[in-house]
């Protein structure tokens, strides 16, 4: 199985995965349940 | 056209892509890719002596796919410049074993398989984008059977199949029997004011351009019977109402009620279309030879990438977006860049040649002047300050800070663009931005709390999106809670973690970080260091037992004064669900640990 | 810190009905008025027409005004026309500061005066507070390059052009396709005039 990103959004509470993108780029955050951006990487 | 190919002063640059914007206002520097044209445009005579030898045909894309053109073709009759040119894709290739036929053939030996793609540098002073629009593609609104049933066409379609240019010279013929259709169809709104598929907007054009096309059949086919199906009909321009009570007068039929379906006769492929006329009341029926569909017009789908180059925003119908809908409408939001015709909004022909009169007007203002003066915020570094750590030369995004392992570092002010994120980011006081100082911006951050801080909202908003977005609610008047004390920064890398410590410290509930979306960053990529900024600012607060969800970060473009006044409503209420137990906490472990890191502060830069 | 001397003027806007509907700004005022180092408070029914602007630039003579603050509409629709006003009153346009009462305030909490005033105070305390730290700044000059880019030879492109060459401006034409024309050479006659397109 690829390899997950976790993140958590501090708007919502909302949890989720994100297979880990190929290139080390830092891509904007979206959070998919309340698209907030204050979306932090925990884990 | 033409006068545009022989101007001394203008310099044609066909198949060429702009790949890169550097510069700003009076200074840019521009790089293009000239495509190989593989024809020296110069020497060819447009004799169509290599197209006769050509093996290979492909479907012609200026007759819309309609006709057929050879690998080396000139794309229309009067082009500028008047040069066949070859499509690698399409060619055999020159090799003689492989083809060549056509450079074997032309006389005049302008054919040349070797010349390459070309990167050309430009230095402007303003630039004008007038990239232009695509049609609606209606293939996924298969209820008029665009894709099932040969007579049924496009606007852009007819248009070439009535014009003497056309693949078929003029002579108009529907597609499947080629034979002259007497009865023909217009659907309005193909692609435009619909919700869920198309786009929402009004395209603007197609109304007219439909009217335009029904008098020209009455004129040279009078025999012909028209029938117009529309929601509404604009006809608001000058002239305009004219030209639709001539289409009336001319016999055309205008149904109020669009088309619910539409199905073929497989003996006379005749189209067979119910519609409720709306006026009338009634179901009606009618048996059409064509049917033409009014696409709308919509952002070019290949124009994202020139946009990020010059720094634009779009608008929410992915129009690009203008300095202000009233006072600066040519003026893009990069400043020195301006728009004109559709890729502003979709126009029709007279009101581009205004808007590009008009943007000339704004360039030329620039290109007369002598000099400019540039905005004074720029970083600068006190020496004594400086521990040579070299953080800042990391995170300039304009590599504008030389720095050298133990020496001081230094700005070179001609590159700075005065983002900020070099001051936020250094450990150590020793940079500041003119007119964005470390004291100024504390000053207001404290002063955003200085009374009820309990109820405040401290929420730092970048000058060219979040900011800007707070305006656009303003000017739509969308309403909010009035909790939020708003300071301005020019760009969101421009918030050091002590602004934001400072205003928990003194008891704000909640801090708002607010900038561009990734991608219309003002300052190449400066608002990564934002991100990663607050990342790191999250990690301390749950260190220090605060709760991290108390820092909220927000993207929010200029175009997004809806979502700026969501952010405002949602935070309100995160706002209202933090206690003063809390805020009391904060507070104090705030307190202790600026106690802490300025002693450690004092002890490094001592060494 | 901020330096001694200070003589800060402040202005503050009804802009007609636009702000004085929602915000007291009378009361924006006399708030202001109390600051410390304010030696000026003002109201004005359109700070940015001329009347304003000379009321400006005669309570920075009159006063020794060596900072302004106005307190209007965003900072990014007339902070030119306030910093040109100061300038020309002899002040360096840089200890100038803007306080967003109207699209930040008053057009946005509509129907909460309170709140809306409250907020005003506490905006133009902040744009106070930050012009004590503000410094005269001189700005760079740089040439300007004399020629221009037009990006797409459609027909607002080949205008765009023409227009610029025929003003005596130096003029790149970009087009992607093989020739200029866009979408208008494709079209047979163009609205109003009926006439051919290209
Ligand atoms: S300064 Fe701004 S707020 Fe005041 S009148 Fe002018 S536009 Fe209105
Ligand atoms: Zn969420």
């Amino acid at each position: 199985m690829a390899e997950q990103d976790n993140f958590k959004c501090l708007r919502c509470g909302n949890e989720y995965s994100l297979p880990k993108p190929e290139k080390a780029t830092m891509e904007e955050r979206t959070c998919p349940k309340c698209r907030s951006n204050s979306v932090r990487k925990v884990g | 056209m033409m006068d545009a190919g022989r101007h001394p002063r203008i310099e044609l640059m066909t198949l060429s892509e702009v790949e890169e914007v550097n510069g700003y206002i009076g200074n840019f520097k521009v790089k293009v890719r000239k495509k190989a044209r593989y024809v020296d445009e110069k020497e060819c005579t447009a004799c169509g002596d290599c197209a006769d030898v050509c093996p290979v045909t492909y479907p012609d894309e200026y007759q819309v796919g309609l006709g057929t053109r050879k690998a080396v073709y000139i794309p229309f009759a009067q082009a500028v410049p008047s040069s066949y040119v070859i499509n690698p894709e399409n060619c055999l290739g020159s090799n003689p074993i492989a083809c060549g036929k056509c450079a074997e053939r032309c006389e005049k030996k302008c054919i040349d398989f070797d010349i390459q793609d070309e990167i050309v540098e430009l230095e402007v002073g303003a630039i004008i984008v007038a990239t232009g629009m695509d049609t609606y593609d209606p293939t996924e609104m298969d209820e008029y059977g665009y894709t099932r049933f040969q007579n049924v066409v496009t606007s852009l379609e007819f248009e070439r199949l009535i014009c003497a240019g056309g693949p078929t010279e003029g002579h108009f013929v529907r597609p499947g029997d080629m034979n002259r259709p007497k009865r023909i169809g217009f659907v309005q709104c193909v692609g435009s004011r619909m919700e869920n598929r198309g786009n929402p907007y009004c395209s603007n054009i197609c109304c007219m351009n439909t009217i335009k096309d029904s008098l020209l059949l009455k004129e040279h086919y009078p025999d012909t019977e028209i029938f117009v199906f529309y929601i509404d009909l604009r006809a608001f321009g000058k002239g305009f109402e004219d030209l639709l009570k001539r289409s009336r007068e001319a016999g055309v039929n205008y149904i109020r009620g669009l088309p619910g379906s539409v199905m073929e006769d497989p003996e006379t492929e005749n189209l067979i279309v119910d519609v409720e006329n709306t006026t009338a009341g009634r179901l009606e029926q009618y048996n059409l030879d064509m049917l033409v569909l009014s696409v709308g017009l919509e952002p070019r789908g290949d124009g994202d990438p020139l946009r990020q180059a010059l720094n634009l925003s779009k608008t929410s119908d992915g129009f690009l977006l203008e300095a202000h809908p009233k006072l600066r409408p040519v003026d893009a939001s990069t400043p020195g860049v301006f728009l004109a015709g559709c890729v502003e909004s979709p126009k029709d022909v007279k009101d581009s040649v205004t808007q590009a009169s008009a943007a000339v007007a704004r360039a030329s203002h620039i290109l007369t002047s002598d000099k400019l003066t540039v905005e004074a915020i720029t970083a600068t570094i006190d020496k004594e300050k400086c521990t040579a750590c070299g953080a800042c030369a990391k995170v300039c995004p304009y590599g504008a800070i030389r720095w050298e392992k133990k020496t001081p570092a230094e700005v070179i002010e001609a590159m700075c663009a005065g983002c900020g994120t070099c001051a936020a980011e250094c450990k150590f006081d020793a940079i500041n931005i003119k007119h964005f100082s470390d004291e100024a911006l504390m000053a207001q951050t404290e002063s955003a709390v200085a009374e009820n801080a309990s109820e405040r909202i401290v929420a730092f908003a970048c000058n060219w999106c979040s900011y800007a977005g707070g305006d656009g609610a303003g000017t739509s008047r969308l309403q909010y809670p009035p909790n939020a004390r708003i300071i301005r920064t020019m760009c969101s890398g421009r918030v050091d973690e002590r602004f934001v410590l400072r205003a928990f410290e003194l008891g704000a509930p909640i801090v708002l970080v607010s900038g561009c979306h990734f991608a219309d960053c003002h300052y190449i990529d400066a608002n990564r260091a934002t991100q990663r900024r607050v990342d790191k600012l999250w990690d301390k607060l749950e260190k220090l037992g605060i709760r991290p969800e108390r820092l909220q970060l927000e993207w929010i473009s200029a175009a997004e004064g809806q979502k700026f006044a969501t952010v405002m409503r949602e935070i309100e209420k995160m706002r209202q669900r933090v206690t003063a137990e809390e805020i009391e906490h904060t507070i104090k472990v705030l307190k202790e640990d600026r106690g802490k890191q300025e002693s450690k502060r004092k002890a490094k830069a001592k060494v | 810190m901020s330096e001694d001397g200070l003589r800060i003027g402040v202005f503050v806007c009804d802009c007609g009905l636009n702000i004085a509907n929602t915000v007291d700004t009378e009361a924006v005022r006399q708030y202001a008025e109390g600051l410390p180092d304010v030696v000026a408070s003002v109201g004005n029914r359109y700070t940015c027409a001329d009347p304003g602007q000379e009321e400006i630039k005669r309570y920075i003579r009159e006063n020794d005004l060596n900072r302004v603050v106005v307190a209007s509409c965003s900072p990014r629709l007339h902070e030119p026309t306030f910093r040109h006003c100061v300038e020309e009153a002899g002040l360096n346009k840089y200890l100038f500061e803007m306080a967003n009462i109207r699209e930040h305030c008053s057009w946005v909490h509509s129907e909460d005066h309170a709140g809306a005033t409250q907020k005003a105070k506490d905006t133009v305390r902040m744009a106070v507070d930050r012009a004590r730290h503000l410094k005269p700044q001189i700005e760079a000059e740089v040439p300007v390059t004399d020629a221009a880019l037009v990006i797409g030879g459609g027909v607002a492109g080949i205008q765009a052009a023409l227009d610029l060459a025929d003003t005596g401006h130096h003029v790149y034409l970009v087009e992607k396709e093989p020739s200029i024309g866009g979408i208008m050479a494709q079209l047979d006659k163009t609205f109003p005039t009926m006439d051919c397109s290209i």
